[in-house]
């Protein structure tokens, strides 16, 4: 992959260990079917306002919140469809030349 | 960590989690639903008596974001509100209510948990997290009643 290092990926929900753990299970699920190489967190939104990561997951009303935090921000409905944020990931993934 | 309750809830005591069930349970809106199911681990002794109100202000506070998928919530708060050990709890509603998730209303089956530190339940709702992506939800929807959701709840989690 373009990219020379793991990628920085965060799932975050409002209390940041239960939704966003799920989140975190389904997005490395994902990653790892694409074959990115990429570490994921999970944190709670106030937290995530302080962090950079490459990629942020999460619902549209927390993402809403925090749209500039990082370079991709992918809003999610469903915290366990895997093929749905695997598309997403792949695409806008691919559009930062993160992926080939 | 012995806990058995008596009444709407099932408790069973176990190294890595206490599981609690309850089915039938009625809700006029999602308040009461998220109390039902965050009691159901109070009731098991897993949670402290605070820990159902503390759950409704998560999403008084942060939005129905709980409602992870269709039909389902994960209701949990923060650990310093009332957790006391890991615990995971399922409740069946006997009629759904609407949350105001823009996808995934109305809510008929909710999963509860508590955890009394930031890291204790980590492997859990791994497990949980796994299980649902396997077809949890529809196993437990299909349950027989409170026992039998206690046990499909059990079978799925490491170390319950």
């Amino acid at each position: 992959m373009a990219l020379d290092r793991q990628l920085e990926i965060l799932a975050v929900c409002g209390v940041g260990m239960g939704s966003s753990l799920m989140l975190k299970m389904t997005a490395e699920d994902a990653l790892r079917s694409l074959g990115v190489d990429a570490r994921v967190e999970n944190t709670d939104v106030s937290t995530a306002r302080g962090m950079s990561p490459d990629v942020v997951i999460g619902q549209g009303m927390h993402t809403g919140e925090i749209a500039d935090l990082a370079p991709v921000v992918i809003t999610i409905s469903d915290f366990l469809d895997k093929e749905g944020l695997e598309a997403q990931l792949r695409e806008r993934l691919t559009e930062q030349g993160w992926l080939s | 960590m012995t806990a058995r309750s008596e009444g709407a809830a099932t408790g069973a005591a176990a190294p890595g989690a206490i599981v609690a069930a309850a089915d039938g349970a009625t809700a006029g809106d999602w308040r009461d639903a998220v109390r039902a199911a965050a009691s159901a681990l109070v009731a098991a002794g897993a949670a402290g008596e605070g820990y159902p109100e503390a759950c409704v202000r998560v999403v008084e506070e942060n939005g129905p974001y709980i409602v992870l998928t269709k039909g389902l919530a994960l209701v949990h708060a923060r650990p310093e509100e009332g957790g006391l050990a890991v615990g995971v709890g399922v409740t069946r509603l006997a009629a759904p209510v609407e949350f105001g998730h823009p996808d995934n209303d109305p809510v008929d089956l909710l999963l509860a948990f508590c955890t009394p530190d930031p890291d204790a339940h980590v492997g859990t709702l791994s497990g949980l997290a796994r299980a649902l992506s396997g077809g949890l939800a529809d196993r437990l929807r299909a349950a027989s009643g409170e026992d039998d959701l206690a046990r499909i709840l059990k079978e799925a989690l490491p170390n319950a």
